[in-house]
């Protein structure tokens, strides 16, 4: 998929483990880690809302779009 | 009450089964031992005497009915698959699994559809040609229409569940 999901590096960066993000963001472990892993089709606002409040960050510095095409 | 359809499916499977058996046995003597049929046949409704002197139509006829009833067996088979692993209680019921049940059931019941269509097409045909045969629901080929109708529906209802599906798993990975 063209859209990569860079938490790790933005939860690397802030130095928050997947737990503590977690509990802020009131999502489970296994939904983080489907986003994460980039396995998720789709984010809701409100979860993406809540993780740039969490990580202190833009949603451009977790979600990003690369061209697959030649 | 899934517990009721699983004994009632178990019951239906097993008949079939055993009438289906039943039919690839006299198949089975009227390819090889056509002479001996005669004294196999223990279906009392089912009175094929007519055919006995004609082999060949005798034959054709005990395949089909044979065909039909392992399809039906079949399809009965996979109904008690699907309620023994529980698969229908679940609570997220849009699986792949089930999906595949559906088209499987869907095919099979156009299938039996399309043999029933063809036994009671050649019955015709015999009968045309003179000889005795009992009535077509006698011979388990009747209801080809029913089991067309069914097997349609089944497969419209299969394509929206596969649909249903998707958007299960499109919902499930939506954090």
């Amino acid at each position: 998929m063209p859209i990569i999901v860079n938490l790790d590096v933005m939860m690397a960066r802030r130095k928050m483990s997947l737990n503590e993000l977690s509990e802020k963001v009131e999502l489970t472990l296994s939904n983080l880690s489907i986003l994460k892993t980039g396995k998720a089709k789709a984010i809701r606002f409100s979860t993406l809302e809540a993780i740039c409040k969490a990580l202190d960050c833009q949603p451009g510095d977790i979600l990003e779009y690369t061209c697959d095409e030649p | 009450m899934l517990r009721i359809l699983h004994i009632l499916a178990w019951i239906l499977f097993v008949g079939l089964g055993v009438e289906a058996g039943g039919f690839i046995v006299c198949a089975f003597f009227a390819a090889v031992n056509p002479a001996i049929v005669k004294n196999l046949w223990l279906w009392q409704d089912v009175d094929l005497s007519g055919l006995f002197s004609y082999p060949q139509h005798f034959l054709e006829i005990t395949i089909l009915m044979s065909i039909t009833g392992v399809l039906k067996a079949v399809l009965f088979y996979l109904v008690v698959t699907i309620l023994y692993d529980k698969k229908l209680d679940s609570p997220q019921p849009f699986s792949p699994q089930l999906g595949r049940f559906l088209s499987r059931i869907a095919y099979l019941s156009l299938l039996i559809g399309l043999c029933c269509r063809a036994g009671s097409a050649y019955a015709g045909y015999l009968a045309a040609q003179g000889i005795k045969l009992p009535d077509i629901r006698y011979l388990r080929l009747d209801a080809d229409d029913v089991w067309l109708f069914m097997g349609l529906t089944l497969l419209v209802i299969a394509q929206i569940f596969k649909r249903g599906v998707a958007i299960q798993s499109e919902n499930e990975l939506t954090v």
